[in-house]
């Protein structure tokens, strides 16, 4: 019969394309690129663009992310855990995508950054002011209405933040020393005579390498806590048959697990207010700590493989281990965001609040104004434009009252 | 070389021991990416007939199954869009046993309350059709676009008029029809396993029975509609004309227009007119099935 012969013609040509997908890769990515979370679409992420990044909050656990191209190409994705952190890296020609996704007990949240060839950073950089509006053009649309299940949102000073962290974890293509530092381009500084304003260039500079050193050390601190979650996730998996006779974890294993983890913590805080506390930082002996991190997170590695092996006779217990491991992790990644953000404003919470500006206003004068208070830009919404700057010594009514005595603005408020 | 053992088209040629080799293989812990792709691009086949068989066991256990050509396809179409998300999500998932990692993944893409968009009627050539293109659009946005044309025979100049858009969403939409004209609707039509016989006697129905082939279709690509909708951004829900209309003139909502409109035949009708189409507001549109690109 020709059904049968029609049949094995499709699966072969099904496998076909299974086997060459790889070959149908494009060269680089031009087209905005779609991300899909649990198989349902979320966004895009513009594909040439410099910096583009996405931001996604979901109600649900993430389960899968998915990124393709607008023919439907599937260029990579990656599962998520059940709990905890998964990064991946995902390379399209020169270009590569970061997919960072988070799953917490009250859902999961996704970014996904798009970085460009290094050709590209030179630009790159000079056009980092720019990022705002462009991620507003390219926030998704969204329609609050329409009891969505799903946001997606993104921060402009967020992505700042994650810019400077990733770019600083992207060492390969470029010397440290030429690597552009976020916190020079970002942070403002104030009026002051051409000497003085280069040597708090060259202080800065200063803080911000190290803080890439840092940046670093805590990533891979994140990797050993992402083997981590993996390595748990996979041992209280389903894949094999439970081993009869329940075996205890040993308990120790588990508590030199946790304080080491706490250890880190620690470090990574007195780090961070170290960085706060002092323009200039004592380089030795961060580096001291931050070797020490080093050396905990190789061993702790170690433990992970050692977990693995072991895996069969770890299994009964796993699970509230996995529970227990992952509260005393959690705070990883916040730390790192909140870190980049303490750099740039030497603040944790930024104040938040909204202006509109009078008639004729050039950008120019607006963005010295916004300079003026060290402050970020953020989202633009019908004429209010958001900005983020370190929470001001009066309180807020009172500081609203003395900027709008500011001649360019014509109005301001707190809320949106 | 896996290659060349696919090429030879698969279980008949693989004798028994490589395959219990292969599988063993599948069993064992892969550590790294790269040993994934490697261990998993070998065994295609092998996972292939895997997932097509789960998908196989699934339809019959939720009596959905016939033995005949059109489920056999339906269970290998599913098992290939499983084996292709493996293979991009699965070596993010190391260390794991690739074959217990795949099963699961099947398992709880069938734990979903509806995995798929099963109906008799959609297994059949037209139904098949209006499927894929439904289905393709979920995932590729040049497939979304083309929707427009297959529905209604529209060019891109009358999608950009129809659902309002603006310079530069515009010169997408031309990208879109481009590539899709180039080799998507030909990727999309081997991927359902449509022959050129089908197709053929596709267009042939068209031109001896043009209402009755365009009832059918409409019947048929609401059923797929409804189902794909699912997938779409937060879930757009279909609106009344005010509230369109509200989106049209303030020039919000470019995706909800675009994904909702190409996959509802009444928010069409009732969004008609309000884009910048408005001046020449005939006949409110019909579905006028093309098959061609
Ligand atoms: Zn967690
Ligand atoms: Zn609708």
């Amino acid at each position: 019969m020709g059904q049968e012969e029609d049949l094995e013609l499709y699966r072969s040509r099904l496998l076909e394309s299974l086997n060459s997908r790889s070959s149908r890769f494009p060269q680089g990515v031009s087209d905005p690129i779609q991300v899909y979370v649990n198989e349902r679409r979320v966004g895009e992420l513009e594909g040439a663009g410099i910096g583009a990044m996405l931001q996604v909050q979901c109600v649900e656990h993430i389960d899968t992310v998915q990124l393709r191209t607008e023919e439907g190409v599937l260029l990579g994705g990656l599962a998520a855990p059940e709990h905890g952190f998964r990064t991946d890296r995902l390379r399209i020609s020169t270009d590569a995508i970061e997919l960072c996704v988070h799953n917490r007990a009250q859902g999961g949240t996704l970014s996904a950054l798009f970085i460009p060839a290094p050709s590209f950073w030179g630009r790159a950089w000079k056009s980092i002011a720019e990022i705002g509006d462009r991620l507003v053009a390219h926030r998704p649309d969204t329609a609050p209405a329409y009891g969505m299940r799903m946001v997606a949102f993104t921060q402009v000073l967020l992505a700042i933040a994650v810019v400077g962290l990733v770019a600083d974890r992207v060492p390969t293509w470029m010397p440290p020393e030429r690597m552009p530092s976020p916190v020079v381009q970002t942070a403002s500084l104030p009026a002051s005579p051409p000497t003085e304003t280069a040597r708090l260039e060259q202080q800065l500079t200063e803080v911000a390498r190290i803080q890439a050193k840092i940046g670093e050390a805590l990533a891979s601190q994140q990797n050993g806590i992402v083997q981590l979650h993996q390595a748990m996730a996979k041992l209280s998996s389903n894949q094999e048959s439970m081993a009869s006779g329940v075996v205890t974890v040993k308990e120790e294993v588990k508590e030199e697990l946790e304080k080491r983890l706490e250890a880190i913590g620690r470090d990574a805080d007195r780090a961070t207010r170290h960085i706060a506390s002092k323009g200039r930082v004592e380089q030795e002996q961060l580096e001291a700590t931050i070797h020490t991190l080093t050396a905990d997170n190789d061993r702790l590695s170690k433990e992970v493989a050692g977990l693995e092996e072991h895996n069969q006779t770890l299994k009964a217990k796993l699970q509230t281990t996995v529970v227990s491991t992952s509260k005393a992790v959690d705070p990883g990644p916040e730390r790192l965001l909140k870190m980049a953000d303490s750099i740039q404003a030497t603040q944790q919470a930024p104040f938040l609040f909204w202006v509109t500006f009078s008639e004729g206003t050039s950008q120019e004068s607006i963005d010295q104004w916004v300079n003026g208070m060290k402050g970020h830009k953020g989202v633009l919404n019908e004429g209010w434009q958001e900005v983020r700057i370190v929470p001001p010594p009066v309180p807020p009514d009172r500081f609203l009252e003395q900027i709008r005595g500011d001649k360019i603005i014509k109005a301001a408020r707190i809320n949106q | 070389m896996p290659v060349t053992r696919m090429q030879s088209t698969g279980s008949k040629s693989q004798t028994m021991s490589d395959r219990t080799a292969t599988v063993s293989r599948l069993e064992e812990v892969v550590s790294t990416p790269d040993e994934f792709d490697q261990v998993v691009l070998q065994a295609l086949p092998i996972l292939l007939d895997r997932a097509t068989a789960s998908t196989k066991r699934f339809l019959r256990e939720t009596g959905q199954w016939n033995d005949d050509i059109e489920h056999e396809k339906f269970a290998l179409r599913w098992g290939s869009e499983y084996l292709e998300r493996f293979l991009i999500c699965g070596r993010t998932e190391v260390p794991c046993r690739p074959l217990f990692l795949f099963d699961s993944l099947v398992a709880k893409q069938h734990s979903k309350p509806e995995p798929f968009c099963y109906h008799p009627d959609l297994l059949r050539p037209l139904g098949r059709f209006l499927d894929g293109l439904a289905a393709r659009a979920v995932i590729s946005r040049d497939a979304l676009i083309a929707l427009f044309h297959h529905a209604y025979g529209w060019g891109p100049g009358e999608v950009i008029a129809v659902t309002g858009l603006n310079g530069v969403e515009s010169q997408r939409i031309y990208k879109n029809f481009r590539r899709w004209r180039e080799s998507g609707w030909q990727r999309t039509m081997d991927e359902m396993g449509l022959t050129k016989t089908e197709l053929a006697e596709l267009g042939n129905q068209q031109q001896r029975h043009r209402q009755r082939f365009n009832s059918e279709a409409e019947r048929l690509i609401r059923v797929a509609q409804a189902h794909y909708r699912k997938s779409e951004p937060d879930h757009y829900p279909c609106l009344s004309r005010s509230q369109w209309g509200e989106m049209f003139t303030q020039g919000y909502g470019c995706d909800y227009r675009i994904w909702h409109l190409a996959l509802c035949l009444d928010c069409m009708q009732t969004a008609w007119g309000l884009g910048s189409s408005g001046s020449n507001v005939g006949e409110k549109p019909r579905l006028e099935l093309q098959v061609r690109p």
